[in-house]
């Protein structure tokens, strides 16, 4: 098939059925019946995944040609496409579970019927993500689950949680791990909501009290947990490093727009500072451009690994722009104040990418290590058998 | 214009030029040329002419290559890295993209060819004492009665006046800036070398007294702008080969000085500083090749793209230069480690043809212009 022709087909397909964004859900955590009916369509005429096999929900089509398909959606405002690009537990799934697994969990996800969560880090094991003490033990064909989850975004409303748990205490850290889909619906999990800095609660603690996992939502073999968290990782990365949410009145987004707004868009000394920050976002842009086009020309790309890193900055820099330039007004906070609001939030929220996923520290050491081939630290707790490592 | 090379050629071409320099020119080789009175490395500049280069933006009809943008840029990249003291710029740039941009069929045809053989070094004034580069502070001007003109004024921060066989001059008339070419050896002509922080740079002061010249074309400014682009597109390249080649030396040296019985690079303070300065040197990388990607397709975006690269990269190259001195210690605070060659370069780019905060300002006012900018686009 031609480029044109699947340009034509996608705009044929999206001008038959989409009409409008209407009362589709736009949050990052929301879901409604609208939104999954939609990606239900999209789902059943196999836009979700352009780029996967056809014998798993895709089309098999080139990385440009899923770009011609995101491109279209996005032309109109349409989501639900892309899937193959962010689609965290998908992919995870498509590259490591068994086939029954697949089967059972991926239609649902990419429909948005099932949500996750990220069953990752613990009171005792942030950065330190191979020190999770939260076990899971055999029991016939289940797992029996007990311990603490912590800053797990979305867990109250998910169906599954994507659960990293010891199941060898006898081995090295990273050797006695194992990855689980953990029904999240059922009475050994429970959760406590959070709240935030951004006095938002999206994020929670889960305490599992004999929560069961069937074994054959084991992802990637037993005790093989580490090497599935990678993959899942890298994903979440890459996502973190493309997009951020917006402000919540949609007020501040545009930095020029709100420099006009406020009278300050001939302020020298703001204007070299507004020039900085949105040189920042071209300049990451770029950079995601070469690294694609590297990776057409079959050149992997150390930009890859950049991406999430630059975010941070990104955010943090536009926040404190943002700031300066509505100045005083940022003592103030509410609905009655959406501009201060807007701004207040974002600078607060940055710390979404420079903390979650692996906070920058943990980034510039990956970066360091993986794409310069400088040193690793060294690691008291490398080689040991892990009940006898230390926790704090 | 287009793109009249394949990225086959391109990749080629990128990789004689690297060769080149790494058999050519050598540090040892900068060093010498440096102290030089001209600051030419000749034989490198023959090479460089018989491989086409110092004739690249010249159309063939006169003699050159006939390549644009892109092409420069991935040159420049390697004559960067190498710090390859030339006047590729002054020459082969500046007053081949002024000559090219006149449209002056006669001027091009009498001039062009010496400088894509290299035979010829041209240069041209565009900026006076205050080095802004800016149309409203030129300060010669011409005086024309009856078709014959003469200078009077001062023009300062002009590369490689003392050896110039060929220079140019922006000057301003009652319509405006025009180009106009002089005789340098011209008795009402002074050249005083300034003595430069980058001793691989040659910069001169030149006063014009009542100086006889000639008209070159009809354009006005947006000539010399045409020009000042493939300029930028030039330094971009520059400094982000100059970037990228000292930091890698820079992350070179971590991996093999031990202190503590380690590698200093696996000391966090110095693997986060390159991680960081990997993100600078990716950026200015991508930034330079956009710029001239745009450039050369002549794309709507082809002027906020090299602002961007302008100031990128130069606060690139500063930043990883100034910082790789730090992440070396000692070793890089002697004369003779190269990291202070980079520094001053890095330096010396940061305002030559322009510093960063005019172009921050340029690449804001074009895009506060556009109805729906894109600054808050993910
Ligand atoms: C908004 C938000 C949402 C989140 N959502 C989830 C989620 O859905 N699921 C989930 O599992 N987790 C989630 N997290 C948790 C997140 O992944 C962790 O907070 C993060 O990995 C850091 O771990 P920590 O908080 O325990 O900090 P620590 O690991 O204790 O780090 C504390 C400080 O020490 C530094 N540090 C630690 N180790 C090193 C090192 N080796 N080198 C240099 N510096 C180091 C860190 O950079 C940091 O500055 C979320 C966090 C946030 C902020």
């Amino acid at each position: 098939m031609t480029n044109d022709d699947l340009r034509r087909e996608v705009n044929d397909w999206l001008a038959a059925h989409w009409g409008g964004a209407g009362s589709i859900a736009q949050g990052m955590w929301d879901t409604n019946a609208e939104m999954r009916a939609w990606y239900t369509k999209v789902f059943e005429a196999r836009w979700s995944v352009p780029s996967w096999p056809v014998e798993w929900f895709g089309r098999n089509l080139s990385d440009e040609q899923t770009s011609i398909v995101i491109e279209a959606f996005a032309r109109v405002g349409a989501p639900g496409t892309g899937q193959d690009r962010f689609n965290l537990p998908a992919n995870t799934l498509l590259a490591l579970a068994s086939d029954a697994l697949k089967d059972a969990l991926i239609p649902g996800l990419l429909k948005r019927e099932i949500t996750t969560c990220l069953l990752y880090s613990e009171p005792s094991a942030g950065s330190d993500l191979a020190g999770v003490r939260t076990r899971a033990e055999r029991d016939g064909d289940r797992f029996i689950v007990n311990g603490q989850k912590v800053w797990t975004s979305g867990a109250a409303t998910a169906d599954y949680g994507m659960l990293i748990a010891r199941t060898d205490w006898e081995v090295p850290k990273h050797s006695g791990l194992s990855f689980f889909f953990l029904p999240m619906k059922q009475a050994g999990v429970e959760v406590r909501p959070l709240r935030q800095i951004t006095g938002e609660a999206h994020f929670n603690e889960v305490f599992f009290t004999n929560a069961i996992v069937p074994a054959a939502n084991l992802v990637g073999g037993l005790n093989q947990g580490w090497r599935v968290l990678q993959t899942a990782l890298a994903y979440e990365r890459s996502t973190m490093g493309a997009n951020a949410r917006k402000s919540r009145h949609g007020s501040a987004d545009d930095i020029i727009a709100l420099a006009r707004a406020a009278g300050r868009l001939d302020d020298p000394l703001l204007r070299q500072d507004i020039a900085r920050v949105i040189a920042l976002r071209r300049l990451n842009a770029l950079n995601n451009a070469r690294a694609k086009a590297d990776l057409e020309q079959g050149t992997s790309s150390s930009i890859m690994s950049l991406g999430k890193l630059a975010m941070s900055r990104i955010l943090h820099e536009e926040a404190r722009v943002r700031t300066a330039i509505i100045g005083v007004e940022s003592l103030l906070a509410g609905e009655t104040h959406p501009t201060a609001d807007d701004v207040n939030f974002l600078a607060l929220n940055a710390y979404f990418t420079s903390i979650g996923g692996g906070t920058d520290q943990i980034q510039k050491n990956i970066i360091s290590e993986r794409v310069l081939g400088l040193p690793k630290e060294p690691e008291l707790d490398r080689n040991v058998p892990f009940k006898q490592v230390r926790s704090g | 214009m287009a793109i009249a090379t394949t990225l086959e050629e391109r990749r080629a071409i990128a990789e004689t030029v690297r060769k080149l320099m790494a058999d050519e020119n050598g540090e040892k080789r900068v060093r010498a040329v440096m102290e030089t009175q001209d600051g030419i490395d000749r034989p490198l500049w023959s090479r460089l002419a018989e491989m086409g280069i110092a004739g690249l933006l010249v159309p063939s009809r006169f003699g050159g290559a006939g390549l644009g943008p892109v092409e420069l840029e991935l040159i420049a990249e390697e004559t960067g890295a190498a710090l390859a003291c030339t006047p590729f710029l002054s020459s082969s740039v500046l007053t081949a993209g002024l000559l090219v941009a006149s449209q002056d069929e006669a001027a091009c045809a009498r001039l062009l060819p010496g400088i894509a053989a290299g035979t010829t070094i041209a240069t041209a004034a565009l900026t006076a004492e205050r080095g802004s580069w800016k149309p409203e502070d030129v300060a010669v001007a011409a005086q024309e009665t009856d078709g014959a003109a003469v200078l009077t004024g001062t023009a300062s921060y002009v590369t490689h006046a003392g050896s110039a066989d060929v220079l140019l001059v922006v000057a301003t008339t009652p319509d405006g800036p025009a180009l106009f070419e002089v005789a340098p050896r011209n008795p009402g002509i002074t050249i005083a070398a300034l003595p430069t922080f980058d001793r691989t740079l040659r910069l001169d002061r030149i006063t014009f007294n009542r100086v006889p010249a000639t008209r070159i074309g009809k354009a006005g400014w947006p000539a010399m702008e045409a020009a000042l682009r493939l300029t930028l597109v030039a330094r971009a390249g520059e400094q982000a080969g100059g970037a990228r080649r000292i930091f890698d030396m820079t992350v070179e040296y971590a991996r093999t000085r031990i202190q503590f019985g380690r590698p200093i690079g696996g000391f966090q303070a110095i693997k986060h500083m390159a991680a960081e300065l990997l993100l600078e040197a990716e950026s200015a990388t991508s930034a330079a090749r956009d710029a001239a990607l745009q450039l050369a397709l002549e794309e709507a975006g082809a002027g906020e793209a090299i602002d961007l690269a302008a100031f990128a990269c130069a606060d690139a190259f500063a930043k990883i230069a100034a910082t790789a001195i730090q992440m070396h210690g000692g070793i890089a605070f002697t004369w003779e480690h190269p990291a202070h060659l980079y520094l001053r370069r890095a330096r010396a780019y940061s305002y030559l043809f322009g510093s960063s905060d005019l172009y921050r300002e340029r690449f804001l006012t074009k895009i506060s212009a556009q109805p729906h900018n894109v600054s808050a686009a993910p």
